[in-house]
């Protein structure tokens, strides 16, 4: 049996002091997307960066793939990635800002078949490599944002409300790159997210989030109502 | 002239000021004539000045990018003890009277100082010392600021990128090009405009260290308006082209 994406024990995250995230236990696994919902503040985004190793845990255990993490983050930062909830472009063209990661790992060749592949997956014609980084609308530089992150093959895709600015015909299309990505090259998608119907179409496999800790589907809707 | 002017009358006060007015205006525009005149025929002392002013900001520049940029960025991109004090000295910097450069520059520089022996007083080098002392605060504190001004989600999205330590490094500095070549700029601005340093360093020598600034305050100072006007239109020009440049950027980095 291949081991759980990410087991979580005992995780603790503060900003400032104030404790925002407790998690008793949490196992992932890494065999299909699953997806994350809660209310605003629930903290998912808080989960996922450092699930992504961008924050630091106060306290806690996590393992990815069977192995202890602690002291490896910046190793592991290349088999994990991130679709920030308010991502940034780099001040590049949009071709500089999908082959970015892929220069990072020290690749050279195949760059723009790669970087032509994942933009036609989100939707976006292969001349739009050519654009600036200030000549897109709101919706396409998140789709620009997803594609540098689906180049990349990671062994782990959090996608952080991947379909806000997003219109429905191009959200159906980032679902469908969203299962390709695991059916094609076995990426593990987590998605955080608030479109629930949009969330049917990527999976059916979900975690509830409230007040920073993991509840039962059954308990939540209780509260929620 | 008209008979009326020539005439003594009750109003001939008015008439005679007025055209003192006349003349005054006709002697502005014979001396902005002239100025462009001599622009144009290539006048040997206004280009010597020209070429000792560009020969001296561009060896200050050279030097203060050299120092400043990497500083500069360094400051505003590590956290280290004492950053903060180091920003504020830096920015108190910035309004440092040229005089006042003039004047440490020269007490280390001239015979008796103790530089003295490298005989840097009244040379190109001696009057970029200074300059760069001027300059260096500019492009120190504002790369600084374009450093701590570039996005708060640049760190994340880099390190979620797989960016590593040197990457993250000139990724931040790319991101801040347009900022830190409009510190540049600035400085170049400030270099090119002072007189205080170039004139008590360099001692306005003919042929020599000569710059357009302190050679528009020797020619008005004799009364030589032409020539002055003709330096003048220069560094307008100079700084025309730059602030050009300068609102140029900003309108792209606003983008
Ligand atoms: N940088 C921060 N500093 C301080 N508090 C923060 C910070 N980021 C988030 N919080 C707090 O942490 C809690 C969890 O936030 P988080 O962003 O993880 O929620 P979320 O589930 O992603 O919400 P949303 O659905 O609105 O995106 C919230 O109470 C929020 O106010
Ligand atoms: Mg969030």
């Amino acid at each position: 049996m291949t081991p759980p994406l990410y087991e979580v024990r005992d995780l603790v995250c503060s900003y400032q002091g104030k404790k925002v995230l407790g998690i008793e236990r949490l196992d992932i696994a890494a065999d299909g997307p699953t997806a994350f919902v809660g209310h605003n503040g629930s903290g998912k985004s808080t989960l996922f960066r450092a699930l992504a190793f961008l924050l630091k845990p106060e306290s806690g255990s996590l393992t990815f793939l069977g192995r202890p993490t602690e002291g490896h983050e910046e190793l592991l930062r290349r088999d994990v990635t991130m679709l920030l909830q308010d991502p940034y472009l780099l001040r590049r063209s949009v071709f500089e800002n999908v082959a970015y990661g892929l220069r990072a790992r020290g690749e050279r060749r195949g760059i723009e078949d790669r970087v032509a592949e994942v933009l036609e997956m989100v939707g976006l014609s292969a001349d739009f490599a050519g654009r600036e980084w200030y000549q897109l609308s709101g919706g396409e530089s998140r789709r620009v944002t997803l594609a540098s992150r689906l180049v990349l093959r990671t062994k782990a895709l959090l996608l952080d409300e991947p379909t806000a600015n997003v219109d429905e015909e191009n959200g159906f299309l980032i679902a469908e790159a969203v299962k390709n990505a695991w059916l094609r090259w076995g990426v593990v998608p987590l998605v955080a997210s608030h479109d629930l119907p949009w969330l049917d179409e990527v999976t059916d496999r979900r975690v509830h989030m409230k007040r920073g800790r993991i509840v039962e589907a059954e308990v939540e809707t209780d509260f929620l109502l | 002239m008209s008979n009326d002017e020539q005439r003594p009358s009750p109003g001939g006060n008015r008439v005679r000021r007025a055209s003192r007015e006349v003349n005054a205006l006709g002697y502005l525009s014979e001396g902005f004539l002239q100025g462009i005149s001599l622009i144009f025929s290539m006048n040997e002392e206004v280009w010597s000045a020209v070429s000792a002013t560009l020969r001296l900001s561009g060896l200050s520049m050279a030097v203060t990018l050299l120092i400043g940029v990497p500083l500069g960025f360094l400051l505003g991109y590590c956290s280290f003890p004492g950053r903060g004090v180091l920003r504020v000295v830096v920015d108190a910097l910035l309004s440092i009277p040229t005089v006042v450069v003039g004047l440490l520059v020269y007490a280390f520089i001239s015979n008796r100082g103790p530089l003295g022996s490298w005989q840097l007083l009244f040379t190109i080098p001696g009057m970029a010392v200074g300059q760069t002392i001027l300059a260096l605060p500019i492009v120190l504190s504002l790369t600084a600021s374009a450093v701590e001004n570039t996005d708060h989600r640049l760190r994340s999205t880099l390190l979620t990128l797989g960016a590593r330590r040197w990457g993250l490094l000139f990724s931040t500095l790319r991101e801040a090009r347009h900022q830190i070549l409009l510190a540049a700029l600035t400085a170049y601005g400030r270099v090119t405009a002072e007189v205080g340093v170039s004139m008590m360093l360099g001692g306005n020598i003919k042929w020599h260290t000569r710059t357009i600034t302190t050679a528009i305050t020797l020619e008005t100072g004799k009364g030589e308006f032409s020539a002055g006007i003709a330096l003048g239109i220069l560094l307008l020009a100079f700084s025309l082209l730059l602030n050009g440049a300068l609102s140029f950027l900003r309108r792209r980095d606003a983008a």
